[in-house]
């Protein structure tokens, strides 16, 4: 292992690895990632690899929409296959607060330049799935150029490309503490010795408020778990992604084969508990059958759970922090990192390599909180 | 082709019926399973594999391998070795992954109720027992002793486990059921339970194990939950594959399969059978095939000595069937279902003898090549699991009470390790008196210590001797893996 970097990625998620490879593109490839366990261990591995661009506030649709187009090229770009696919996503209305909140979004998103549209329940079997019980429908939107990946693959990818250009990964290798000398950042101490570096990126998820509070920085970041499940493979039948906030549930079919989904409890209790449980389960398969009765056939083959990175506003902890001269945070993505990471690791490693980042993400900065000028995101699942 | 006339066996076949099989009608008889019916009228092609679009039997024959997946009556990935064949039913040889039936009636039914938890029905039972093997049924029998009730839940229509099928006669001492027959074995461990607070719970999947012992259950075509006090995992064990050229032909068969469908639903396999595995299943089984009318050519195994007990050797090779030791199976050939195997001598580091190849001229292979334990109802529970060869592979780490590192979930039987059916039912009585003791239940403590020390002593007993060497060796290591896992909580 390194004992000297020029920055040390802690975490192994999507998140990490792309800052990691964002990094090394730009010029500083004397950066060590380390991972407690391995690769996508933490939340990246268990999500459900959907990426959308429909959202309700403006950083996190421009975060996504310019995700998107960096996703567009990224197997090129890597020289691999993460198993993209624009196959879209429609997002169903069932209550009035709904179909008011959609025609706001739509707003947004129509304003940024998203092809997003807004359908009638009736439209939604010749336009975009034809299985699809529509009973309670009140509207939908449908944008085609949403999209979906494999988080285990993009994860990969993003961490091979790294290593390619002279990062250095540490898998199974626990950081126990940050270092930290008067208002800046000295070394990392792992349980396998200790790396010098002036810089430090924390994208440990869950787990970043511990790793922050190494250095008496508090961010506001609660754990909440969140189950998920997986069938058997069929033959492609559904291409979009389809969510419901007020239903509560999203599912997809990946390119295996296999339906992939879940749903969030409204009551789920903070914390950093990641059993799967039978109500989920249940719950699940009620509700995948009812929207999609043909799916009441086909076996489930496992169940996870994994934790979101809830912020006060749903949106993500990206900068430095203030009073801690190169500690900079990627977390908090509230759930949806997977489908920003490519745009928030850019954005992230313009800042760190001293330059002008192309989005301003100073509103991201974790400063937000204390200013007490927060603007939540309804769109979350 | 069908059995009419078996020295031990008479077989109790249901009605004969018609069913569809991609357009052609067959005959079969209800009750059986579609995969053995589908045998009997000569069809062994059963699936296209997804990727290569190999053709595809079936291989284990008691729902665990997924290599017999169908379409049925319209839905795919129907395990069709464990389905029982009903009147005018639709099979299909499955292609690809298959599909979801599009022409699903939108009869959805009101939407889901709120997104809350707890909102279904928990049963509870003190003592859950999954498997309802030799080692379950005992478990039964003896937590029942104590006192405690019980549920036996089984995947199967009928109980017994892999019992069912064993035609030949245990050795032993007669508390260990020798000189019975394994069929008649099982009817007497559930006789055993007549007058025990214990319930069967039949054709009954437990679809997974949650932190709370609430299993999950698929039973009848509903989920229903069933929280317990104590659990016990009796859930036996899974058939090894063999790895060579084309081994995923349809007629390659585990030795366990082949019982099954030769013993419970009177199919033979094949007309002439090459046997891997000179243990005691492959020996017994090959002597079975011979009982059963079946030309075995040969008994092989790559070890430089039968392992099986030189009684069962002997039987066979007095019926004029080779022995081959050093040997291994290369390759079988055949263009949807084998027609030829080819073996070889191997040298003192297993490999192949140049020089030394052989063609039989066989219609199957049947492997017995060792089983691995089903774990994962304990790992998924987040049971400590330890890799044992001695023991058949990844196991749950238990003591001698068969406890594992979760409080309250204990294993006993092949799970616990691949042994025999008679310390399978040792295990399951030592299992059912601990969970009768965790539980608190009230009972006959001088009683319980007795049987203890009867059931520790029988399982010395049969352990003993060289064939017991493997098994005594691994539950010596998972003893004091065990007791350091103790030492480490301390």
């Amino acid at each position: 292992m390194r004992t000297n970097a020029d920055c040390v990625i802690i975490g192994g998620g999507v998140i990490g690895a792309a800052v990691a490879y964002n990094l090394a593109k730009g010029g500083m490839t004397n950066c060590v990632l380390l991972e407690s366990k391995y690769l996508s261990s933490g939340a990246t591995g268990r999500c459900g690899g959907g990426i959308r661009q429909q959202w309700s506030t403006e950083p996190n649709a421009q975060l996504a929409m310019d995700s998107v187009r960096i996703f567009k090229t990224l197997e090129e770009e890597l020289d691999t296959d993460i198993e993209f696919l624009q196959g879209g996503y429609l997002v169903l209305a069932y209550t009035d607060e709904d179909v008011e909140q959609f025609h706001k979004n739509f707003e947004l998103q129509r304003r940024l330049g998203l092809d997003v549209e807004i359908l009638q329940p009736e439209e939604i079997a010749t336009r975009v799935v034809r299985q699809l019980n529509t009973d309670g429908v009140r509207m939908a939107t449908y944008c085609p150029s949403d999209a979906s990946a494999n988080p285990f693959l993009t994860t990969k990818a993003y961490a091979d490309a790294a290593v390619k250009l002279g990062v250095e990964i540490e898998l199974f290798t626990p950081v126990t503490r940050i270092l930290r000398e008067g208002n800046r950042i000295v070394g990392v101490e792992t349980e396998r010795g200790i790396i010098n570096t002036p810089r430090v990126v924390n994208a440990a998820g869950s787990h970043s408020v511990l790793l922050a509070r190494t250095v008496g920085v508090e961010i506001p970041i609660t754990p909440y778990r969140r189950e998920i499940l997986v069938t058997e493979p069929l033959e492609r039948f559904l291409d979009p992604m389809i969510i419901s906030f007020s239903f509560g549930i999203y599912f997809r079919q990946v390119k295996h084969g296999s339906v992939i989904g879940g749903f969030a409890y409204p009551d789920e209790k903070p914390g950093f508990n990641e059993e799967s449980s039978v109500d989920f389960l249940t719950m699940m398969s009620h509700k995948l059958s009812f929207l999609m009765p043909a799916l009441k056939h086909v076996k489930v083959v496992r169940q996870w759970a994994g934790l979101y990175d809830v912020t006060p506003d749903a949106q993500p902890i990206i900068g430095e922090t203030d009073g801690v001269d190169g500690l900079f945070q990627a977390s908090g993505f509230s759930g949806h990192g997977f489908m920003i990471a490519p745009k928030a690791s850019s954005l992230l490693a313009q800042l760190i390599l001293g330059q002008k980042p192309d989005l301003d993400i100073d509103r991201l900065n974790v400063r937000r909180f204390s200013e007490g000028d927060i603007d939540l995101d309804h769109s979350v699942v | 082709m069908r059995l009419t006339r078996h020295p031990i066996l008479e077989f109790d076949r249901g009605r004969e019926i018609e069913f569809e099989f991609d357009g052609r009608k067959l005959l079969g008889f209800e009750g059986e399973s579609i995969a053995a019916a589908l045998h009997a009228n000569g069809v062994r092609v059963l699936r296209e594999s997804i990727k290569k679009k190999r053709p595809r039997g079936f291989f284990c024959a008691i729902g665990r391998c997924s290599s017999c997946l169908m379409t049925v009556d319209g839905i795919p990935n129907i395990m069709t070795c464990v389905t029982p064949l009903k009147k005018g039913m639709r099979v299909e040889t499955q292609r690809g992954k298959g599909s979801v039936p599009l022409a699903e009636p939108s009869s959805a039914g009101p939407p889901p109720s709120e997104t809350k938890r707890g909102t279904d029905e928990v049963a509870t039972i003190p003592l859950a027992i999954v498997g309802a093997g030799p080692a379950g049924l005992s478990a039964a029998a003896y937590a029942g002793r104590m006192g405690v009730e019980t549920v036996v839940i089984d995947e199967n229509d009928v109980p017994g486990g892999q019992l069912i099928k064993q035609t030949h006669m245990f050795f032993g001492s007669r508390e260990h059921y020798a000189q019975i027959r394994g069929i008649d074995i099982g009817d007497k461990l559930i006789a055993n339970l007549s007058d025990l607070p214990a319930k069967l719970m039949l054709g009954t999947t437990v679809l997974g194990l949650y932190p709370d012992r609430t299993l999950s259950l698929l039973t009848a075509g509903r989920h229903v939950r069933l929280r317990a006090g104590a659990v016990i995992l009796a859930t036996g064990a899974s058939e090894n594959m063999l790895a060579f050229e084309n081994c995923d032909l349809p007629g390659v068969y585990g030795a366990g399969a082949v019982q099954t469908l030769m013993n419970v639903y009177g199919v033979v396999p094949g007309k002439r059978v090459l046997m891997v595995g000179a243990g005691n299943i492959g020996l017994i089984v090959a002597y079975q095939l011979l009982q059963a009318g079946v030309d075995v050519a040969a008994v092989i195994d790559a070890a430089p000595e039968v392992g099986g007990y030189h009684v069962h050797a002997a039987k066979i090779r007095r019926a004029g069937v080779p022995i081959l030791i050093s040997h291994t199976v290369l390759r079988v050939t055949g263009p949807d279902r084998v027609e030829s195997a080819e073996i070889c001598r191997v040298d003192d580091h297993w490999q192949p003898v140049p020089g030394s190849e052989t063609t039989l001229s066989v219609d199957t292979v049947c492997l017995a090549v060792g089983l691995t334990p089903n774990c994962e109802l304990a790992f998924q529970m987040g049971c400590r699991q330890t890799y044992m060869p001695e023991l058949g592979g990844l196991v749950a780490v238990h003591g001698s009470h068969l406890e594992t590192s979760i409080p309250g979930v204990f294993i006993a039987g092949d799970a616990s390790g691949v042994e025999e059916a008679s310390t399978a039912m040792i295990e399951g009585r030592l299992a059912g008196l601990a969970a009768a003791e965790w539980l608190g239940t009230e009972f006959d403590a001088d009683e319980l210590t007795r049987l203890r020390a009867e059931a520790a002593g029988s399982l010395e007993t049969l352990r003993a001797g060289p064939f017991g060497a493997k098994a005594r060796e691994g539950k010596k290591k998972m003893l004091s893996s065990m007791n350091e896992d103790k030492a480490d909580s301390k």
